[in-house]
This record gives structure tokens, C-alpha cells and sequence, in this order.
């Protein structure tokens, strides 16, 4: 079996620097949660994509071996800094620049010290790999992609693992609602902006719950046009791909809000 | 203190590929030149600084997008190595900048006070964005005039255009009146490109001049209207055809850029000059100046009394690690003589 466990997370920076805000705690502690049942799953390379990792002229991924540096994130940098240490498991990467090649898709590997890292990427493995115990193989959420090339991206990627004979972590890397609040907030009491955008998340999450076949992405087509979802929900369109375009059902681990954006940690069945 | 002006204003596009052409000390990518024109242009922006002689340079850049409001840089010195992550081939500077914190802060304050959410970006470690370095490096590669950097609010993104030009026109005010009340002598950059769409694969050779041209007929022609009227002093006409151009073409312009610039100049309605035009993967490019010095609505550096020297900001040559060395030059580049 070569996918081993799947993630769907946010990649917001607020729950990670203030966990201990009480409409954060929630998300941090499911994300540890999210992160205890991915080492259970005992992968070989987590396989993750970012919504907030934005490429333009082809598919990237990422290629250095090994990457570490503080990040400052362009919005919440008052909240302070983000460490990382990354360890990239370059040859399933190259693989994967082959096959987005493969399936029509143009691509590069990228290897430049200083290259710029995503909040959302450095948020998920603070999370999920604490101890950077997992190589990552990271791809780029291009935005002339579709949700259906990312789909086909998702499923190339776990081909190219079950090929090298990886066991894969998939984790896809974005928010659920994509508005948030265009004025200072009390922290304290930080909530979904509207009563509509909680009942899509609320609904999307229940077809997560329920599982997803054929006609999966027309649901989501749904939920990213009524909710302004983060980047077309592209993220899941990674997790449904890799998972061969279908799953059972998924366990909600925590839903709330980040800055009044929707905010999910959801573990696949797998 | 007398009252402080802008003296002018520049659309100074951020390709970085203009940077990548000049082959600077600080790019660790190298060239053969390329997008000769339009690094030619700046060479002329780079002379007027020159004469003009102010305080501090303002820039607005679309490439630090800010949801929560519209920022300020609010540290006084800035540096580390910028890699684009688009163009990580073509860019990767070692930058080191003074920023005029005092005139930030007073902006950020006048906007706040006009009813925008405006915040002070105070964190050291932050990573200034490639669209500021690269406006800024093409207009003064000397980095001794301090700066003032600001956000793109994704409003007109999040909003729509019209609402979100309005609040650029807050901004544009707020930034005027600082200018005026803490008597900075100040020019103001608008960081973007034209029409913005643009091929999707590059060159083998990103400088091969060869594969440049227009996206296509259309955003061509569109460029050249927009130019035509702002040559001819019809801003007005600009501003209404902007919503329009930005639909059509994917203008840069969305971010805010121009008509913050615009608006903190007072919307002259009077003929800019373009100093140059040139495409940059398809993308339409123009370099263009408003000297408010030559129609009477600022004062020459000759009559200008500095509460300051000139450059007294900064040393002359960068303090970054790759020392000193010429700035002026376009490179080793085709015919690349004018200095
Ligand atoms: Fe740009």
C-alpha cells in the first residue's frame, strides 16, 4: 500500500504562534492529533501540497535536500517568527517533475538556497513532523491550475511513489472559507465571518465525513464558488487525486476559525 | 520646517528580469543582457533622481499582499537575500535598505485617521518582498536614499476594482500629507506592470530576445491607448478606462500601485513622459515620469533647502556583502553603452 494516511489542514500561522488562544487551542491540539496518526502510519515521505506555496509558469517542486531559515509571514508577522527545518526527499521530487511532464502538465524542480518557503508548508510540518523525522516531497499550487489538473497531479504523485516504493503521507495544505475579517479583532473571540460561510464549511465537512466518489469535485465546485474557498479547495482536489478518486469517509478532528476564515484539521480514511 | 512635496512620480515596473539584464553585484544570477530598453529607461530615471535630489523614495508593491489592511515597512534597516518565486533562476539579490520610518509611521497614522486599517510592519526578520527591491534597485541601485515601502491590500482582489481604488485614493492622501507635514522632499514609485498576461513557458535562454514580444495584438493596443493619454495629459480619461483595462488586460495596476501614485501626486492632469516601453514574457512595460518640478508644482533641488544633505541618509556604496563596485552600468549587454 503505498498511501498510508491523508490530511487535509490549514495552513494559517495563528493557531501554531498563539495556540494558546482559545479559538485556536482547538486546531492546535488536532493538528498534534493529525500528526500522532501520520507517524502511526509509519510513511517513508509525507506528500504534501500548499495552497500559500504559488507558482505561475509551471508545476514546481521542491528540490533542495535540505532547507532551514526563519520565515516571517507577510501578513502575521507580529505574531512572530517561523523556524523550519525540512529535509526533502529529492527523488521521489524528481520523479514527480518527470511525471507532471508525463501527464502533460510542464514543470521544474526548484534547488536555490533563500528560495522563499510558504507559511502554509513550514504550519503543517510544525505540526506533523516535529522532529522532521519525514522527508517531504512538495508541490506548488500552480494558479492557472484547475481543480482537475490538480487531481491528476495528486494521482501522478502517488504513482511515481508506488513506483519508488514509498509508503506516502498525503497532506494537502489550506483553509476551508477564504474571507476574513478586513478589521482588527479581539483574538479572543475570532469566529467564521458569516453565519453563510460557516453552514458551507459545516456542509463540505459533512461530505467529507460521508466520502467521496465520482462526483466528489462537483461538490467541492460548490463549496469553493459559495464560500470564496482558499484557492478553488485545490488542496483537496491533491488528497481526492492521491487517494484514486475515491474515499469512504474522513474524521473531523477540528473546525473553527482563523481570523474568521474556515479552518479544518480532517483525517481521510484510508 | 518648510512644507514638504513630491517632486515626482515614476511607474517604475519590477520585472526582475530587468535586474537579471544589468547583471548587478547583488544578483547571483548572470546574463548576457536583455530587455535593453527598458533597462535604458531606467538609466533616465536614474539621472533624474539624480537632479532632483530627494529625501526618500515611496513605493507601493504588488508582491507584498497584505489581507488585513494596508502596511508599512517599519524598521530602519532591512537586509537579507530576496529570491523570487517565480523567477528563482533570474533573482536572487542581497539587499540592504534604509527605510524613513518617521514618514511611515506618519502615513500609516494619516491613513488610519482617514478611516483605512494601517499597520506598522515592526518584526526585523522580515523579508522584504521582490517587486519593492526590484523598483528600487532600478531606480537607485546606490540604496543610499531612504525608502518607504508599502503593502497592496488585496481589496480590489477581495472587493472589486472600483472599491478598492477608492481606498488607494485614501492612501495616496495620507501619504501626501505626511510628505508635507514632516517637510520630506519625496518621490514616489508605482512597482507595476501594464497589461499582465504573459507567456507560460520561458526561453531556454530567459534573454533571448528573439522570443520577446506582446502577449498578443490586443494588450498591445491596449497598452499603447493608455500610454497614448497619459503622454497627451488625459489622466482623467486613464483613470476611467482603468477598471476596463484591468478587466481586459489583467493590468497590474489592479494591485493599487497607480492610483495611489496618482493621488498622492493630487492627480495632476498633466502630460507624464515615457521614458521607455518594452515587453518582458509578454507583459507590457512602461517607464514613465511626472518631473512636478517642470510645471511648476514642486521645487527644484536648486531651490530646495534641505533640512538635510542630500544622501545624508546612507553611505554611498551599499553596506552588503558584496561590497561596493559600479552600479551604473546595464551590463554586458548588446550595445549597452549609455551610462
Ligand atoms: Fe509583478
Amino acid at each position: 500500500m503505498t498511501v498510508v494516511s491523508a490530511f487535509l489542514v490549514p495552513g494559517s500561522p495563528l493557531p501554531l504562534l498563539r495556540s494558546e488562544n482559545p479559538p485556536w487551542s482547538g486546531i492546535a491540539s488536532a493538528y498534534r492529533t493529525a500528526g500522532r496518526a501520520l507517524a502511526a502510519s509509519r510513511p517513508d515521505t509525507i506528500l504534501l501540497y500548499s495552497t500559500q506555496w504559488m507558482a505561475v509558469l509551471d508545476e514546481l517542486w521542491q528540490a533542495r535536500p535540505h532547507l532551514a531559515d526563519t520565515h516571517v509571514d507577510e501578513n502575521w508577522y507580529e505574531y512572530g517568527d517561523l523556524e523550519y527545518d525540512l529535509n526533502i526527499d529529492v527523488e521521489l521530487a524528481q520523479a514527480c517533475v518527470a511525471g507532471s511532464k508525463e501527464i502533460g502538465i510542464s514543470s521544474k524542480a526548484i534547488d536555490y538556497d533563500k528560495f522563499p518557503i510558504d507559511t502554509g508548508t513550514i504550519v503543517a510540518d510544525k505540526f506533523l513532523n516535529p522532529s522532521s523525522r519525514y522527508p517531504l516531497t512538495i508541490a506548488a499550487n500552480n494558479l492557472y491550475h484547475s481543480f482537475d489538473d490538480t487531481i491528476r497531479l495528486g494521482e501522478m504523485a502517488v504513482q511515481k511513489a508506488t513506483d519508488l516504493g514509498r509508503r506516502v503521507a498525503i497532506v494537502g495544505v489550506g483553509g476551508l472559507s477564504g474571507s476574513i475579517f478586513r478589521h482588527e479583532i479581539d483574538i479572543r473571540s475570532d469566529g467564521i465571518v458569516s453565519a453563510e460561510d460557516d453552514a458551507w464549511n459545516r456542509q463540505m465537512l459533512s461530505s467529507l465525513e460521508a466520502g467521496g466518489d465520482a462526483s466528489f469535485p462537483e461538490v467541492c465546485d460548490e463549496f469553493a464558488k459559495g464560500a470564496k474557498a482558499d484557492m478553488g479547495f485545490k488542496h483537496c482536489a491533491w488528497i481526492y487525486g492521491a487517494l484514486g478518486r475515491k474515499f469512504s469517509g474522513a474524521r473531523v478532528h477540528e473546525y473553527g476559525a482563523t481570523y474568521g476564515s474556515g479552518a479544518a484539521v480532517v483525517e481521510f480514511k484510508v | 520646517m518648510p512644507k514638504g512635496e513630491i517632486v515626482a512620480g515614476f511607474i517604475a515596473p519590477h520585472p526582475p528580469h530587468l535586474v537579471y539584464g544589468e547583471n548587478p553585484p547583488q544578483n547571483e544570477p548572470k546574463s548576457q543582457g536583455g530587455w535593453e530598453q527598458l533597462r535604458w529607461a531606467y538609466e533616465k530615471v536614474r539621472a533624474k533622481i539624480d537632479e532632483l535630489q530627494p529625501d526618500v523614495i515611496l513605493v507601493h508593491s504588488p508582491h507584498w499582499i497584505t489581507q488585513l489592511g494596508h502596511h508599512f515597512l517599519g524598521i530602519e534597516h532591512l537586509a537579507g537575500k530576496s529570491v523570487d518565486p517565480i523567477f528563482p533562476n533570474l533573482f536572487r539579490y542581497t539587499y540592504d535598505m534604509n527605510v524613513d520610518v518617521e514618514l511611515a509611521e506618519a502615513a500609516c497614522q494619516n491613513a488610519k485617521d482617514l478611516g483605512l486599517v494601517s499597520k506598522m510592519m515592526r518584526n526585523p526578520k522580515f523579508r522584504v518582498d521582490y517587486g519593492t527591491i526590484t523598483s528600487l534597485h532600478l531606480a537607485r541601485p546606490q540604496w543610499d536614499i531612504p525608502v518607504v515601502g508599502l503593502s497592496a491590500n488585496n481589496s480590489p482582489y477581495y472587493l472589486t476594482t472600483e472599491e478598492g481604488f477608492e481606498e488607494m485614493d485614501r492612501l495616496g492622501k495620507a501619504t501626501r500629507k505626511a510628505i508635507e507635514d514632516l517637510g520630506r522632499r519625496a518621490v514616489v514609485l508605482c512597482s507595476a506592470t501594464m497589461s499582465h498576461r504573459h507567456f507560460q513557458e520561458e526561453p531556454d535562454v530567459p534573454e533571448d530576445m528573439s522570443q520577446e514580444h506582446p502577449y498578443s495584438m490586443e494588450m498591445y493596443q491596449w497598452d499603447m491607448k493608455l500610454i497614448d493619454l497619459m503622454r497627451r495629459g488625459e489622466m482623467q480619461k486613464v483613470h476611467d478606462l482603468l477598471p476596463q483595462f484591468v478587466e481586459i488586460a489583467f493590468a497590474e495596476f489592479k494591485a493599487g500601485s497607480f492610483t495611489w501614485m496618482c493621488s498622492a501626486m493630487g492627480y495632476p492632469e498633466l502630460p507624464g513622459e515615457l521614458l521607455g516601453f518594452g515587453n518582458v514574457i509578454g507583459t507590457g512595460n512602461a517607464v514613465f515620469e511626472w518631473d512636478l518640478t517642470k510645471f511648476g508644482l514642486a521645487t527644484p533641488a536648486s531651490e530646495w533647502k534641505h533640512s538635510r544633505p542630500f544622501n545624508a541618509g546612507r553611505p554611498s556604496a551599499p553596506s552588503s556583502p558584496l561590497g561596493g563596485g559600479s552600479f551604473g552600468g546595464a551590463g554586458p549587454s548588446i550595445g549597452a553603452t549609455a551610462r
